[in-house]
């Protein structure tokens, strides 16, 4: 989820306590899997599409958002980048909406002030648009076209190529995120969150449309995505739009790859060293934890959080506060199939590197040897339930919420997590530090600054 | 990654929106609904809405840079040291008090206010404006919290040296807004000197001079018990003091010659640009809208000439808009931001004037012009999806100079405009001979295309 930001999980749980919910309802065609949070999920029949419904009338506004259970972790070798890149050609027209016959997406979406995006991640691809419940059923006409209909014209692909090149020439101008990338290719040797989510550039540069093609023929089928429907609009109306747009067709004609690659166990601390010109030097470590739906997931979470969520958290007193850096994280980076825990800093002016990470460590081996307290933990999971009603502040947050649980694997999380993170002890904080926030299977990043030439 | 990234340029700039998802819409009647009051000498604002149990709140006062005069690093150390302590409580108690019910307190300094932005759950919100009030009223200024704020605010520039993004934006805002216009930032030599010769003598000063009710602005969003907090207000705010008005320009920003600049940096991938001028024009002046709505057809959005032509056919940048900034206070600007990989600045910058150009010399149609007008009034009615809208809309109204039933009247404003005053506004307003050009990046080291 590195590709969206931190993945927060200050939304969870919102629908439960709103009070209404979507009552389950029966349209043909439709087979209702179950209800949670006020959440209703549905199968369409015809070809396994799996339906999200919440109605929220409290305002005449609708989100929809189709999450493809494909991101950059499918791709191989010579190709990586292609889930990104497809995600900007699918702007570029279908079938039966396209800019040359007037109706395609940014026209429709553009003259109704709709708010509209894509994103691409490691696990998951999603589209998405905030407008009007009124013209709800025109933008679901055109996301379920371009889902089987896609245009893919090499011209396209070829001005498309240089775009993305250049967000890719963005990311770099930033040391920092120079420096993930490599730590985190150094992190995973064999498993695809080895590489950037955006490709490796000659990648991008050179991957052809017929191998756009290919990918899109594997992965955008409705047995693979996931529909979800937040707002002004009646179960029942919701549905049987979706059937409507998405019901014709098939499902996929062969089974949809799974990633058969595993890590190897890390036998060993790793280390990189990135030299570029700049001025504020920057240290970062990444552990390897298991993917997010694992039980010790929460426990890594409020960890991190104990870790750095404030002025009273410890790295702020150690490192902040004493003016050795100044900015500092830690946190768990979901993933599906195995997570990373993150320590982070960018140091202070004439601080060095070797001291910052020395109370880095030292502060998480007062963990692993003291623990933290109950009064630690109290406060990380009343600020959670706190950021929960702050994340009923908005349809569109709700669906991107609920599309990263999606990428994870089970949306269902996006109202019960909160409760697993509810229960979790002191001791179990202990424990999950100890058990994985070991030296030997830590990956050590230093950004070194060097003089501009 | 996404399709779509603007981050200098607010598609929505200057556009204000009604309430959507989770709140309560009064459509054509926001102003009627907002409870406004002068309580303890603050504008206090409020905007009760259906979400339940949240509660945000955005303010400001005019304590920017442009105000600290004899050391432009004073308004931000000011600002900074807010939230570390007051005379009764230290920044960790403080903090604790917080944290313990999630709720969120910020302060931040720009070139005219001092932001505040907090929000909360509902029962917790007396305790968010009593230590608001108190960190405002009371802040502890010690000798120890300066000199972390010093080094830290130090190494903050240092950031801001190695990003190209931010090493444009200062040198376009130099270049368009002269010597002591509030809207002209101080250079990155000037903020390292200021801060150095700093003293907390002036930070003390510079608090007691500025810091006071009679210019503040409060808005309150949210599942508000109105009679509630109006009581506390009354008692965390009673006694409070003082404050000073906004600094104007003595006059607009006129143009000058041509400038074409290149603020180089090693080891950049990408070149940040910027191209405009200064309007001369504040919101509130009668040709704003329209200029606003040739800007957007210039560079908002996936339809507009620029996102349709240099990036979406030419491939030439990944980001690339065109809109107003910074006329909120004062008069503002115009301006083009965009990224191009070194390699195609020259051929990206010709195609974005290109397009600058033909824009200029041929207005806009009239079709644009209507499909602008339905995506701005859309906007309206979508960016205003939360609280935070909401609160951010009514406070820029205030800030502007504009009553309250501006925002009920801005979709009929949207719609009535006409070609003649778009067409019109951008003919006054811009002048293509005059361009400030600004890039920043590994200029030098770029090669030609292949």
């Amino acid at each position: 989820m590195k590709s969206i930001g931190p993945f927060s999980l200050t939304l969870l749980a919102l629908i439960a306590s709103q009070g209404s919910s979507a009552a389950q309802v029966a349209v043909p065609g439709f087979t209702f899997v179950q209800s949670v949070g006020g959440i209703d999920e549905y199968t369409l029949d015809a070809n396994g599409l799996q339906v999200l419904v919440k109605p929220d009338h409290s305002a005449p506004v609708a989100s929809f958002n189709v999450t493809y259970h494909v991101g950059s972790r499918n791709e191989v070798t010579g190709t990586t980048g292609s889930t990104h890149l497809l995600e900007h050609l699918m702007f570029k027209g279908s079938e039966h909406f396209n800019d040359p016959a007037g109706n395609s997406i940014k026209q429709y979406l553009g003259a109704r002030g709709a708010s509209f995006n894509a994103t691409t991640s490691y696990d998951r691809t999603n589209y998405f648009a905030t407008l009007g419940a009124k013209d709800l059923e025109g933008y679901v006409a055109i996301e379920a076209d371009r889902m089987r209909n896609l245009w893919l014209h090499d011209a396209d692909k070829q001005a498309e190529m240089t775009v993305v090149r250049n967000e890719y020439e963005r990311g770099k101008n930033d040391p920092n995120s120079l420096l993930h990338e490599d730590v985190q290719a150094t992190a995973f040797m064999a498993y695809p969150y080895h590489h950037p989510v955006i490709g490796w550039k000659s990648d991008i540069e050179k991957v052809s449309v017929q191998e756009l093609r290919a990918f899109y023929d594997t992965y955008y089928w409705p047995n693979n995505a996931t529909v979800t429907v937040v707002g002004d609009i009646e179960a029942a109306a919701a549905l049987n739009l979706v059937k409507r747009y998405y019901g014709g067709f098939p499902k996929s004609p062969h089974p949809i790859p799974e990633v058969i690659t595993e890590e190897p166990v890390q036998t060993g601390p790793r280390r990189v060293i990135d030299n570029k010109p700049g001025k504020v030097g920057s240290v970062l470590i990444l552990y390897k934890v298991p993917g997010t739906l694992d039980a010790d997931i929460p426990a890594l979470d409020v960890l991190g959080d104990v870790l750095y969520s404030g002025k009273n958290s410890r790295l702020y007193r150690a490192l902040i506060d004493k003016n050795l850096a100044l900015r500092v994280g830690a946190g768990v980076e979901n993933l599906r199939a195995a997570s990373l825990f993150e320590l982070s800093a960018s140091l202070s002016p004439g601080v060095t590197h070797d001291a910052v990470e020395k109370v880095m460590l030292e502060e998480l081996e007062k963990i692993k040897t003291d623990g933290v307290t109950a009064d630690e933990v109290l406060q990380v999971v009343r600020q959670h339930r706190a950021a929960q009603a702050y994340g009923r502040d908005g349809k569109a947050s709700v669906v991107a919420q609920l599309s990263e649980w999606i990428g994870i694997g089970d949306w269902t999380q996006y109202i019960r997590y909160e409760d697993k993170l509810a229960k979790v002890t002191p001791a179990e904080v202990q424990r999950v530090a100890k058990a994985y926030l070991d030296h030997r299977q830590s990956t050590t990043g230093w950004y070194v600054p060097e003089a501009a030439p | 990654m996404s399709i779509f990234n603007f981050r200098y340029i607010s598609r929505s700039a200057g556009v204000v929106v009604l309430a959507l998802a989770g709140v309560q819409l009064h459509a054509a009647d926001m102003a009627k609904h907002v409870v406004r009051a002068t309580i303890a000498g603050i504008d206090v604002i409020e905007y009760p809405t259906d979400i339940k149990d949240v509660v945000t709140i955005v303010g400001s006062l005019p304590a920017g840079d442009t105000f600290a005069a004899d050391n432009i690093a004073v308004a931000t150390l000011t600002g900074t040291l807010l939230d570390k302590g007051t005379a009764t409580m230290d920044k960790f108690a403080i903090a604790g008090q917080l944290d313990r019910v999630g709720a969120k307190l910020g302060f931040s300094v720009g070139q005219e206010v001092l932001s505040i932005q907090a929000r909360s759950l509902k029962a917790d919100l007396p305790l968010v404006l009593k230590i608001m009030a108190d960190e405002l009223r009371h802040p502890a200024f010690t000798a120890e919290e300066f000199d972390k704020a010093k080094i830290a605010i130090e190494g903050g520039l240092q950031q801001q040296a190695q990003s190209t993004d931010s090493r444009a934006a200062e040198a376009f805002n130099r270049a368009i807004f002269p010597e002591g216009h509030p809207n002209r930032p101080a250079s990155l030599d000037e903020w390292h000197t200021a801060l150095g010769s700093a003293t907390l003598a002036q930070v003390k000063a510079f608090h007691e001079k500025f810091y006071g009710p009679s210019h503040m602005v409060l808005v309150v969003v949210g599942d508000l018990d109105i009679a509630k907090i109006n009581t506390e207000l009354k008692k965390d705010f009673a006694g409070w003091s003082g404050g000073a008005p906004y600094r104007r320009a003595s006059k607009p920003a006129a143009l000058g010659a041509p400038v074409d600049q290149t603020v180089n940096l090693a080891g950049k991938t990408s070149v940040s640009v910027f191209v405009g001028q200064a309007t001369g024009l504040r919101f509130r002046d009668p040709d704003s809208l329209a200029l606003r709505a040739g800007a957007a057809v210039l560079g908002s959005g996936f339809t507009s000439r620029l996102l349709g032509r240099v990036r979406d056919k030419e491939g030439l940048t990944y980001s690339i808009a065109a809109g107003i900034s910074d006329d909120t206070f004062d008069d503002g600007d115009w301006r083009i931001y965009a990224s191009f990989a070194p390699t195609l600045l020259d051929k990206g910058l010709a195609a974005t004037q290109r397009e600058l150009h033909l824009w200029w010399q041929d207005g806009i149609s009239a079709d644009e012009l209507a499909a602008r007008k339905t995506d701005m009034i859309g906007a309206y009615q979508v960016s205003l999806a939360t609280t935070g809208g909401i609160a951010g809309t009514l406070l820029r109204t205030v800030q502007r100079g504009l009553p309250l039933t501006w925002m009920d009247q801005y979709p009929k404003s949207v719609d009535a405009l006409t070609l003649d005053q778009v067409n019109g506004a951008i003919k006054r307003y811009v002048d293509p001979k005059k361009l400030v050009i600004i890039k920043s990046g590994s200029v030098i080291a770029a090669v030609p295309p292949k």
